[in-house]
């Protein structure tokens, strides 16, 4: 009936193959024999989420017990939105094309705070009430949230009912369970989230109250019903057996990443102190190059993909990435796949690991030194010497390569004019390198791509404390950065930093967030990560309207011992090692890699044995 | 190298796979399949599958054909299973066979148009607009450009008739690299000129033919 519907209007919008399901691997199983159903909710388009391996993961692990079923859903385009709303199609799963409304659990994976606005449209689209506390007592359709953005989740606390914290294999299935052990038993949707809140990993916000002081910072947060004043995160311990799916739903449309990819590790051992990932995903756990050249020659012959990627926050930190990469290659070239290996760093490009990745692709480099000059690199703690960067790009340049893009963040603590000169001077060098040697690519020149983000200070990170620069600051960096540059070898590009405040605000916002959050979506905020779509000045107006200041939440320093909204979540990572840390980065002094040195973040005292043996 | 061809249908979900994504589609059903398929040489290796005639988006068909090649003798029965197994929903191959004819040599192809609207007026005011003298309409050209075309001497009619309580149309057009005629530019016109409310519901392409008129497989 639905699916009559949906296809009347699908040749009316753009790439129609997105709404209608079908694709290779995707699983359809008979409702009468569902006890469970599961609405997987990546909240932006299809393109996007389609490329995102978390919800991959999770897909299968859930599809693998018989009697729960897992689908997909995703964001319409505004085009098959305005004729979904217009014919009464409410949103619906791919697989079955079942309204998700009468879904057992709703799930969002929050992948990052702009997609925010589009969780609020998808579930009234969906025709489920915005707000949880608007939606009814019984057990059905618990709406929760799982994914990095979820470390704070509190502007997002009105309209969850749970939220997941840490790694979801596990404890998705665990509160699952419980749900199809409480709807037999009749029980109530309060009585069922008193239940799971006790499970770790599970967090209930309706069970915790905030109180604030004067000046608008958190006083207390309070946990109801003697729940646990904090909630742990879940970790999988034996990351090397952990379920991995043996083939990927295959999309027929073309999206950002189309391929077949590997998780190689979890974690990672850098500890760069903007870098949230690198905190929240501690510890650092990685896969035996047996199981991930298995599982790779599994999944490529299962979804025919022709590329394959090996996925990680830090891929060549593996420790044995060379018997990864020796194990794979003559399988990839046998069957004519391309090798990607995304997240490669500068500091340990080797001349063998090169050669490896050259034999399989032959485009442009990408390396992220972060910060122009050495003093703000130990500030940040990445761990990248001009020396090694020069190192990587002599070995690259005599590899063939002519272009280089270099990834810098703009905004960051102590950061001087001098220190944005430093990233031209960087480029400069680069370009110096190239004339220099002899034996470089011949009849070509050089380009040097400079691209500068707007830097967000995230929970959980030493940078918690610190304030963002300001609009005005970020544009002031940028035309000492554009006025340095003098030689058209070198280019640069920015972002305009509007996208990046509002990332901060909801970033470290607290409870009170979520009416702004609502308000800017009913004044038709959606889809703010898209540049064409965004609209701050709706988001000024929605925050001025519920008395906030943007300012209190982006551009504010916190002292050391504020009480920060997300301090009741329990990440491992101890707040004294940040602070710790945010002393050090102050000195410019830098912290060792995991791999070399322990500094005692706390996460080894949770997993009761040190990281690494 | 062993030239083969196979004939498939496209109908359900498929229906919504554009041309340019059923390449990529096939590219990775072919993988999955496990058959020895002959890749192109060069810098960027892919499996060489050749499609006799795209189809439009949305249209369902029970005659689609593509060739491609092997390394590798393998029996028909074989290639036929292999990629039946590999094949997503509303994709199916119905016979595959070493090909005697080019695909140069298509000059017509069949389609069956549903209509809606009430069918016994839907037939009426069909039947008279293919009476017309000339059926002009504007068509797109290569180039980029549009021209004024009569449909008229390029339609023949096969059959009418109301189906299942819809009003059904089988209609040969010229199609192929020398002429090829949309339906839609045909059913478009219609609709526009009449003002019945009747709509195209589905269209299917039932047959394939060379320019002796035999079916082209
Ligand atoms: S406990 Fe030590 S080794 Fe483990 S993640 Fe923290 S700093 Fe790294």
């Amino acid at each position: 009936m639905l699916r009559e519907k949906i296809e009347k209007l699908l040749l009316k919008v753009q790439k129609p193959a997105r709404y209608i399901g079908g694709e290779s691997g995707s699983i359809v199983k008979d409702r009468e024999n569902i006890s469970v159903r599961f609405a997987f909710c990546f909240p932006d388009t299809y393109d996007i989420g389609m490329s995102h391996l978390g919800m991959k993961i999770l897909y299968s692990l859930i599809n693998e017990r018989e009697d729960y079923w897992c689908e997909r859903v995703f964001a319409p385009g505004l085009d098959f939105e305005e004729l979904m709303r217009e014919n009464d199609i409410p949103l619906y799963a791919l697989e079955s094309l079942d309204p998700i409304k009468d879904f057992d659990f709703v799930g969002f994976t929050m992948q990052y705070e702009l997609s925010y606005t589009n969780v609020l449209n998808m579930l009234d689209l969906a025709g489920i009430p915005v707000l949880a506390k608007d939606r009814d007592d019984s057990l059905s359709c618990i709406v929760v949230a799982g994914g990095p953005c979820v470390c704070n989740p509190e502007p997002l606390a009105d309209f969850f009912d749970i939220f997941i914290l840490g790694e979801g294999e596990e404890v998705n299935l665990e509160l699952m369970d419980l749900y199809k052990e409480m709807k037999a038993q009749g029980a109530s949707k309060s009585a069922f989230l008193k239940a799971a809140a006790k499970i770790d990993g599970i967090y209930v916000p309706s069970l915790y109250s905030v109180s604030y002081n004067e000046d608008g910072t958190v006083q207390s947060v309070t946990a109801l019903d003697g729940l646990n004043k904090r909630v742990k995160k879940r970790i999988i311990k034996d990351f090397d057996s952990v379920y991995y799916p043996d083939n990927f739903v295959v999309p027929f449309t073309d999206i950002v990443h189309n391929r077949a990819s590997v998780e190689v590790l979890r974690g990672c051992i850098r500890g760069c102190r903007f870098c949230q990932a690198g905190f929240i995903y501690r510890p650092f756990r990685e896969k035996s190059a047996s199981n991930v050249c298995r599982q790779a020659v599994e999944l490529c012959s299962n979804t025919g993909y022709e590329e394959m990627s090996l996925a990680s926050l830090s891929t060549s930190d593996h420790s044995q990435i060379g018997d990864i990469l020796t194990g794979l290659i003559p399988y990839t070239e046998k069957e004519h796949i391309n090798l990607s290996l995304p997240s490669l760093r500068v500091d340990n490009f080797s001349k063998e690991l090169m050669d490896e990745i050259k034999k399989v692709r032959k485009s442009g480099l990408t390396f992220a030194p972060e910060a122009g000059t050495q003093r703000l690199r130990d500030v940040i703690n990445k761990n990248v010497t001009e020396e090694e960067l020069m190192r990587t790009c002599t070995t690259a340049f005599k590899g063939g390569y002519t272009g280089v893009k270099l990834y810098f963040m703009m905004g960051l603590p102590t950061e001087t004019d001098d220190d944005i000169r430093g990233i031209t001077e960087l480029a400069q060098r680069v370009v110096d390198l190239f004339y220099s040697l002899p034996d470089r690519p011949k009849g070509k020149g050089v380009q040097i791509s400079i691209s500068t983000a707007t830097f967000v200070p995230k929970p959980f990170t030493p940078f918690e404390f610190e304030p963002q620069a300001t609009r005005e600051e970020i544009m002031h960096k940028q035309q000492v950065l554009m006025d340095s540059i003098t030689s058209r070898k070198i280019k640069a590009s920015w972002h305009d930093p509007s996208t990046s405040i509002l990332e901060a605000v909801l970033a470290r916002g607290d409870r009170r967030v979520g009416q702004a959050v609502y308000r800017a979506w009913r004044k038709g905020c959606k889809f703010d990560s898209w540049s064409e779509h965004f609209k701050f000045d709706m988001w000024s107006e929605a925050f001025s309207e519920c008395g906030l200041d943007m300012a209190f939440y982006a551009s504010r320093r916190r002292s050391f011992d504020e009480i920060m909204p997300w301090d009741h979540l329990d990440y491992y990572v101890s707040k004294e090692f940040l602070v710790r840390e945010n002393k050090k980065a102050k000195n410019a002094e830098t912290t060792p890699h995991c791999r070399s040195k322990c500094s005692g973040c706390g996460v080894s005292r949770e997993i009761g044995g040190a990281c690494f043996e | 190298m062993n030239k083969i061809r196979a004939v498939f249908a496209k109908t359900g979900r498929a229906k919504y796979i554009s041309h340019l994504d059923l390449n990529r589609c096939m590219q990775r059903a072919f993988k999955r399949s496990g058959l020895p398929v002959w890749y192109t040489e060069g810098f960027n290796p892919h499996i060489y599958i050749t499609f006799a005639l795209p189809l439009s988006l949305g249209y369902e068909s029970g005659c689609e054909i593509m060739d491609f090649n092997l390394t590798e003798e393998v029996p028909e029965e074989r290639i036929l299973s292999a990629l039946n197994g590999a094949m997503p929903e509303g994709l199916r191959i119905l016979k595959v066979y070493t090909p005697s004819t080019k695909h140069t040599d298509i000059a017509f192809a069949e389609y069956e148009i549903v209509f809606s609207g009430e069918p016994e007026a839907v037939s009426k005011s069909f039947q008279s607009f293919m009476e017309s003298d000339r059926i002009s309409v504007m068509k797109k050209t290569k180039r980029g450009g549009v021209k004024e075309i009569d449909l008229k001497p390029d339609t023949e009619v096969i059959s009418l008739g109301i189906r299942n309580g819809s009003f059904t149309a089988v209609l040969r057009l010229p199609a192929g690299n020398e002429k090829n005629i949309n339906p839609s530019l045909l059913t478009d016109e219609f609709i526009g000129q009449t003002n019945i409310g009747a709509e195209v519901e589905s269209v299917r392409r039932t047959g394939i033919l060379s320019s002796s008129g035999e079916d082209f497989f």
